[in-house]
């Protein structure tokens, strides 16, 4: 055989032996080999983050479950249990989904155990996050589909908005993406994570925070439009990565922030569910990379950098959303107004304001579960939104008393309350450089400064 | 010094290219256009003498003219350093918006319901009348105040005019344009936010405000030239003609202290500053020392020395009393 004809077999050979062998996609959070030493069973893939999509199902249960007013429902999907439902995504014919049970992506996992154990300033009687959602799902079990016409509480929307931060957010970029997960020695990348496991420490400890996140694995093949219609359950075709004709709760889809990312980047001003995914796929290549081995002084440096991309990006989209609401909740006062002044029935309007105002409030408190220590700013909103929505009689709630009632005050007027909604715009905008800023109530000075021509160069008249 | 150049030369392209500036290439081809049919049409010129009028060697290469040239290029110097420490329009409009959100007389957003294409328009108005009117108004003073004269009597040494003359300002004076600038769009963008949220936008053609676009468009570079275009009285009444700011360039007597204004003479008719063009050839530049000398040094300097003589006169003036 010449030269030139065993160069020609070595190299297709080789060729052939890159295509074959399982290698993770740079735009796929996906198909990471084996680096854990001395593994010997049956998995060919390492990435792992079952549970996290598991309280996904949970959180979204959660929701609908506080819609229904049925406590032991809402217990269940807090909590947890066995043969618990997924109540979202459902499957259905334009849409198949391939679990019916949380237990099929992970079994026994809780979101209470999970939630944000610090003391919440945003919410009164000076409770935990667990403690608040306990207390938010036993008066929503008291009212009608879980909203209170007298305090302008809309349960379903405050218990998802803040369990989104409480546990996800919260859990990624204080617990999983914190300094100490992400030293050397914590979860160390040469021993498994635990006993058994086919992955190593940093290996799952990032899985996790990715897993909290939302994103569908295949999200960086995808636009933002399609993968706010995958969490709306409009494109089988975007979420159907493997093309097996159904779709994977736990790696096709977008949830929680993931969701809210991508509804801001469509509108085309802000790229934060890519900058956030791509920061967990590179972040997980780094770990990949090492080997099984511990990571070194430049690959902690990578990971760290990735840390700080992912949680500053999540906070903004917690705060676009808060930004966003804080508008709705403007509009919603003025068309409130204008029914009040014609003597009309407020009833579907107040109903819309308290779901926006309930949306704010949570995305608010979800601010304070973060690893930054956003104390200021959460002491400024909570004087701004208030506890409790202003309401049409001029009252506010603005304590709990010792039995679980509602302490409600003097409020200010409506146009004082809708002074507070702007002023919690801009905290937004200059606190986070919100850049989405839909239902922005101000406009742009930045926008019309540049279309005035900015001040320019010296020039006589 | 090459990335001096190098920026000089960039800047200049990039104004030339925007139609927000004044020497925009769009508007300098329609001053050009204006230029021509004014010379063959109404002074009644051939082609080819209208065109030596309008590209004369005497005035695009005279001593003045290079001066104007050279100035520009101070400027930038300067100023693309100074702009950073001038206090910029989103400053001056995010404090206002606080001071009106501090008080409680007039309610934000309280016009928020105005269709949008209203709001647009009211924006764009109150933005040309407010601008032309401070432009009006910060040009009077740099000749009422003697101090402020030291240096804006550095554009008015111009003994030829171009349309780059406009670069023919003291840096002193172009630091005075940038804040009103700042203040004049602060004022207009948080006032306008305040009471009318996001409806607020400006209409704009190529980008640039409709105001704008139609004021350089209509030869508004004919203002410093040679090329005397003059309206009816009755239009100069409203809007200044070249003719008028030659006028304004003048260094005849009768003609000091006249024509301030930049679009619009209603300021100019309001203040009783307002001179109507004329037939007859207008000698420009200044009958004093000043004014003699073309070189940079002399125009860079000059007016500090003019200006600290003018601020000991004030002090001792005052000094008697």
């Amino acid at each position: 055989m010449s030269g030139l004809k065993k160069y020609g077999i070595l190299t297709s050979l080789l060729a052939f032996s890159s295509i074959t062998t399982t290698h993770a996609s740079s735009e796929v959070y996906a198909n990471f080999p084996i680096t854990l030493k001395g593994y010997n069973g049956d998995a060919t893939t390492s990435e792992s983050y079952g549970g996290q999509m598991a309280r996904h199902m949970l959180h979204n249960g959660l929701k609908k479950a506080a819609s229904s007013g049925n406590l032991a429902k809402m217990e269940m999907y807090f909590n947890g249990a066995r043969s618990v439902p997924i109540l979202d995504p459902k499957s259905s014919s334009k849409f198949p989904v391939k679990q019916k049970l949380v237990e099929e992506l992970s079994g026994g996992k809780t979101l209470t155990k999970k939630t944000y154990k610090g003391k919440v300033v945003g919410w009164p009687g000076n409770m935990t996050g667990a403690e608040v959602i306990e207390f938010m799902m036993k008066k929503a079990a008291s009212v009608p589909k879980g909203v209170d016409s007298l305090t302008g509480y809309n349960y379903p929307q405050l218990i998802s908005k803040f369990a989104m931060g409480a546990v996800f957010y919260n859990q990624a970029c204080t617990n999983y993406l914190g300094a100490k997960k992400l030293s050397p020695n914590s979860k160390p990348n040469d021993a498994p994570y635990k006993k058994g496991a086919k992955y190593t420490g940093k290996e799952h400890v990032w899985d996790e925070a990715f897993g909290y996140w939302g994103a569908a694995a295949h999200t960086l093949t995808l636009s933002a439009k399609e993968s706010y219609e995958v969490a709306k359950k409009k494109n089988l075709a975007a979420a159907d990565y493997n093309k097996d004709g159904i779709v994977d709760a736990g790696t096709e889809m977008t949830y929680a922030h993931a969701y809210y990312a991508s509804g801001f980047d469509k509108g085309g001003k802000t790229n934060y569910l890519e900058t956030v995914t791509r920061a967990f796929v590179d972040g997980r290549q780094t770990i990949t990379s090492a080997k099984g081995a511990k990571i070194g002084w430049n690959g902690r440096s990578n990971l760290k950098k990735n840390a700080s991309i992912i949680c500053s990006n999540w906070e903004k989209v917690i705060a676009e959303a808060v930004f966003k609401y804080a508008g709705s909740v403007y509009k919603d006062l003025d068309k409130l107004n204008t029914i009040m002044e014609a003597n009309g029935d407020t009833k579907k309007a107040f109903a819309t304001y308290a779901k926006h105002w309930g949306e704010a409030k949570g995305f608010a408190m979800a601010l304070e579960a973060g690893a930054t220590d956003r104390s200021a700013v959460s002491a400024k909103l909570t004087s701004l939104l208030g506890y409790g929505p202003w309401l049409p009689n001029l009252s506010q709630v603005t304590d709990i008393a010792k039995d679980g009632s509602y302490v409600k005050d003097e409020a200010s007027s409506l146009a004082a309350y809708q002074l507070h909604m702007l002023k919690i715009q801009k905290l937004m905008v200059d606190e986070f450089k919100v850049a989405a800023r839909n239902n922005d109530m101000l406009g742009s000075m930045d926008d019309l400064a540049a279309k005035l021509g900015g001040s320019g160069y010296a020039e006589n008249d | 010094m090459f990335d001096v150049f190098l920026d000089f030369w960039s800047g200049l392209l990039s104004e030339a290219t925007n139609p927000q500036k004044r020497v925009f290439i769009g508007y300098l081809a329609s001053a050009l256009f204006i230029a021509f049919l004014w010379l063959f049409f109404v002074e009644k010129l051939k082609i080819k003498d209208a065109t030596s009028v309008i590209f004369s060697k005497k005035i695009w290469f005279s001593k003045s003219s290079k001066a104007d040239f050279k100035l520009l290029f101070l400027n930038r110097i300067i100023l693309s350093a100074g702009s950073v420490a001038v206090v910029s329009q989103i400053t001056i409009s995010t404090f206002l918006y606080e001071c009106f959100s501090s008080q409680d007389f007039v309610q934000p957003l309280l016009f928020y319901s105005t269709p949008a294409g209203v709001v647009a328009s009211l924006f764009t108005i109150c933005f040309f009348l407010l601008d032309d009117f401070s432009r009006f108004f910060v040009h009077r003073l740099m000749h009422k105040v003697p101090l402020l004269w030291s240096f804006h009597q550095v554009h008015h040494s111009a003994e030829t005019m171009t349309p780059f003359t406009i670069f023919r300002t003291h840096p002193v004076e172009g630091i005075i344009f940038l804040v009103r600038t700042s203040i004049v769009q602060g004022v207009v963008i948080s006032l306008f936010i305040y009471l009318f949220g996001n409806k607020v936008d400006l209409i704009t053609i190529f980008g640039a405000s409709v105001g704008v676009v139609l004021f350089h468009s209509l030869g508004s570079n004919l203002r410093h030239s040679h090329i005397k275009i003059r309206y009816p009285k009755f239009f100069e009444r409203i809007f200044i003609s070249p003719g008028q700011h030659q006028i304004h360039h003048s260094v005849e007597q009768q003609h000091y202290d006249k024509n301030f204004g930049v679009a619009l003479a209603i300021w100019d008719l309001m203040f009783g500053s307002l001179a109507f063009s004329e037939k007859k050839e207008h000698r420009f530049g200044l009958n004093t020392k000043f004014g003699e000398k073309q070189n940079l040094l002399h125009l860079f300097f000059y007016p500090f020395k003019s200006a600290s003589q003018t601020f000991k006169l004030t002090f001792k003036f005052r000094g008697r009393f």
